[in-house]
């Protein structure tokens, strides 16, 4: 078994990664209906339509960074 | 490489007589990408040759046949013997035998209905067993069907007989009787109130006048019509798809032959034209132009001029990229973003060298870059898009690679891996995180040869060479706090100072609004191994829980091999989708912001038909 420490840190980094990608979710679910709403009008827009769509996914990138930083915690300590 | 085709800006001009046969010469040789005239008061746009508006009166035709004979456009080898008049006579005789069938078509399908209606209306009639030339038009007699509830039908039968003796009532049915009533037309309109007061609802037969004799009788008879119309429409339709079938290879290959004559035909609305002359302006390659005229002139017996000059800096030619053979199949992802303008560089050369590698760096699996490679093999020779596909092979191939470093087979680690994803991710992430430096930096670089190129040194210095600063800058600064570097701090305070005003003077407040972005960029590369770990662990978790049902052995194993199956297929799909679409990420993203500008047209000579 685990101790009460080590599963608190466990839970941090699952809280930073979990929320962060909720709210890449958000912000992605908002720009990737835009995209294809303009891309239904305009086909050749799907370049622009995917960049634009991928642009908050590097939040999800920072809670991935997070995530693993509060990891190595438990390690270290 | 690097750089599209060089691009030659021609004006060709010549007396109408000839443009005819430019046209068609130009349509041959599949070489001019023709600039649009716009009217302006010195020459209006050319009027369409004398043919076109016979050339799509018929191609509207052979489309309207096509769409009423629901032929799918195939592939097929179909040759015009005579050209349009063969086309337009056999138009007119397929339109002909076409309307002819749809006529009797439709005729028997009135019939069908009609026949369908006798058919409701006897069958409601037969319960009553009356002859049907009794329900006729009487001068004496009132006649009155229709349907009423039990309840009322006893009341209302009461209620006639008080009123008069001389009728007579047939019922049928049970709960909702179906009546007919025969009464003296002097009692009609007496009748008429005591059965609309018991909730009569009228029915009246209009289809089966001049019928004679039993409801039973005639319903068999109307049955056997039906059957022969029904098998007549079947006749039909089938004359209608033989029709089609005879002639599908016939309209197809009209349809094309049209629709090139009709394009030669209409291509003077996009040029310029004076009562006598015409111009045409366009972009040539200029490695075909020489070739090129001399076949116009010797097309049009020396009677026109061309001029031409090379595409200068700021002109806005149209871009055909030039890459090397392995290379070419990488312009698709260009073709999907955006053209480079002429004078940018092409980025087509620096996709290919980094696309495969973090598309492998991320799958990077032996047993799945088997797998994928095999999938896009077969999938590249049943569908059209080649280029997409060779890409995707070259990058499972790549995948493979990784995997032997990895020492990954489906997850299992079958040699000793150089460096393992599953245990050794802090490693793996230090080095996306270099490949991140490393390729916003070749980004930057080559922004600043474009903006040397389009605006100059000093802007190339500003607006590109100053973010590489600002990486030095914080680079050095980080190094000496960390004591990793024993130099004073004030250094790195020194050059990201700099680079900031530098940033300030190019590009403004906006620029400094920017500051943070390249450090999101480069650690945007983190990727490159988060998505690898997401995808090594689920092969593991796979893995084991199969091996649980290994060890229970019997059925079980059965089992563990579809967990197993459907497991990896699903990895595979999931590790594919993610590898493609963050790669592309990175380049569009955090590598295009660097220096691409794009918009420019894309080189689309007159007469040249994508495949």
């Amino acid at each position: 078994m685990v101790d009460v420490s080590t599963g608190l840190i466990a839970l941090a980094s699952g809280l930073a990664i979990g929320l962060s990608a909720i709210a890449a979710a958000i912000a992605e679910k908002e720009i990737g209906v835009a995209a294809v709403g303009a891309m239904a009008e305009k086909e050749e827009l799907f370049g622009k339509g995917l960049v634009l769509t991928v642009i908050p996914e590097t939040i999800v990138i920072f809670g991935l960074v997070v995530a693993i930083l509060i990891l190595n915690l438990a390690k270290g300590g | 490489m690097l750089k599209p085709h060089e691009m030659s800006s021609v004006i060709i001009t010549g007396p109408n007589s000839e443009l005819e046969a430019v046209i068609k010469e130009l349509h041959d040789m599949e070489v001019l990408h023709i600039v649009e005239h716009s009217k302006n008061e010195l020459a209006d746009i050319g009027k369409p040759l004398d043919s076109a508006g016979r050339l799509s009166e018929i191609l509207v035709k052979v489309r309207a046949l096509t769409a009423a004979l629901n032929i799918r456009r195939e592939e097929n080898k179909f040759e015009l013997k005579k050209g349009l008049l063969e086309i337009e006579s056999n138009v007119r005789k397929i339109g002909n035998g076409l309307g002819a069938l749809n006529d009797e078509l439709k005729k028997t399908e009135e019939l069908i209905s009609k026949n369908e209606a006798v058919r409701q209306e006897l069958e409601i009639l037969k319960g009553l067993n009356i002859p049907l030339e009794n329900f006729t038009s009487y001068k004496s007699l009132a006649c009155f069907t229709g349907y009423i509830n039990e309840k009322n039908f006893q009341h209302m039968n009461g209620e006639l007989s008080k009123t008069t003796k001389n009728f007579m009532l047939f019922k049928s049915g049970e709960k909702r009787k179906f009546i007919a009533l025969f009464i003296d037309s002097k009692n009609r309109e007496d009748a008429g109130s005591i059965l609309n007061k018991n909730g009569f609802s009228q029915m009246n037969f209009s289809n089966i006048g001049g019928f004679k004799g039993a409801a039973m009788s005639n319903l068999k008879r109307t049955g056997e019509e039906n059957a022969r119309l029904q098998k007549k429409r079947t006749e039909i339709k089938n004359s209608v798809e033989k029709l089609a079938n005879g002639h599908k290879a016939f309209l197809a290959a009209a349809d094309k032959f049209l629709s090139i004559q009709l394009e030669k035909a209409e291509a003077p609305l996009q040029f310029a034209s004076t009562p006598s002359s015409f111009l045409i302006k366009g972009w040539i390659p200029s490695g075909q132009l020489n070739s090129s005229i001399e076949r116009l002139n010797k097309a049009a017996k020396n009677r026109i001029f061309v001029h031409f000059e090379p595409a200068k800096t700021h002109d806005n030619a149209p871009v055909k990229l030039k890459n090397p053979k392995y290379a070419k199949s990488f312009e698709f992802f260009i073709d999907l973003y955006s053209m480079p303008t002429y004078k940018e560089i092409d980025p087509t050369f620096f996709i290919f060298l980094t696309f495969p590698i973090f598309f492998g760096i991320m799958l990077g699996d032996v047993g799945y870059g088997v797998a994928s490679l095999l999938f896009f093999w077969l999938l590249k020779r049943k569908m059209k898009a080649k280029s997409f596909f060779n890409i995707l092979m070259l990058a499972s191939f790549v995948s493979m690679l990784f995997g032997i470093l990895y020492g990954e087979f489906f997850g299992y680690e079958f040699i000793h891996p150089v460096i393992s994803r599953e245990y050794e991710m802090f490693t793996l992430m230090y080095i996306a995180l270099a490949i991140g430096v490393v390729h916003v930096n070749i980004g930057l670089i080559i922004g600043f040869i474009n903006e040397l190129k389009s605006h100059g040194l000093m802007t190339a210095i500003y607006e590109k060479l100053s973010w590489i600063i600002l990486e030095a800058g914080v680079g050095l600064l980080a190094l000496s706090y960390m004591g990793k570097m024993p130099i004073s701090p004030l250094i790195g305070a020194v050059f990201l100072g700099l680079s900031i005003l530098m940033l300030f003077k190019g590009e403004g407040v906006k620029g400094l609004m920017e500051l943070p972005s390249i450090f999101t960029n480069i650690l945007s590369y983190a990727r490159l191994m988060a998505i690898g770990l997401s995808s090594v662990v689920l092969a593991v978790i796979i893995n084991d829980s199969a091996k649980e049902f290994f060890h229970q052995g019997g059925v079980f194993v059965l089992i563990g091999i579809l967990i197993l199956v459907v497991g990896h297929i699903i990895n595979i799909m999931l590790g594919l989708l993610g590898s493609f679409l963050h790669s592309l990420r990175l380049h569009y993203v955090e590598f295009f912001s660097k220096f691409f500008h794009g918009g420019a047209k894309k080189y689309q000579p007159f007469g040249f038909k994508e495949d």
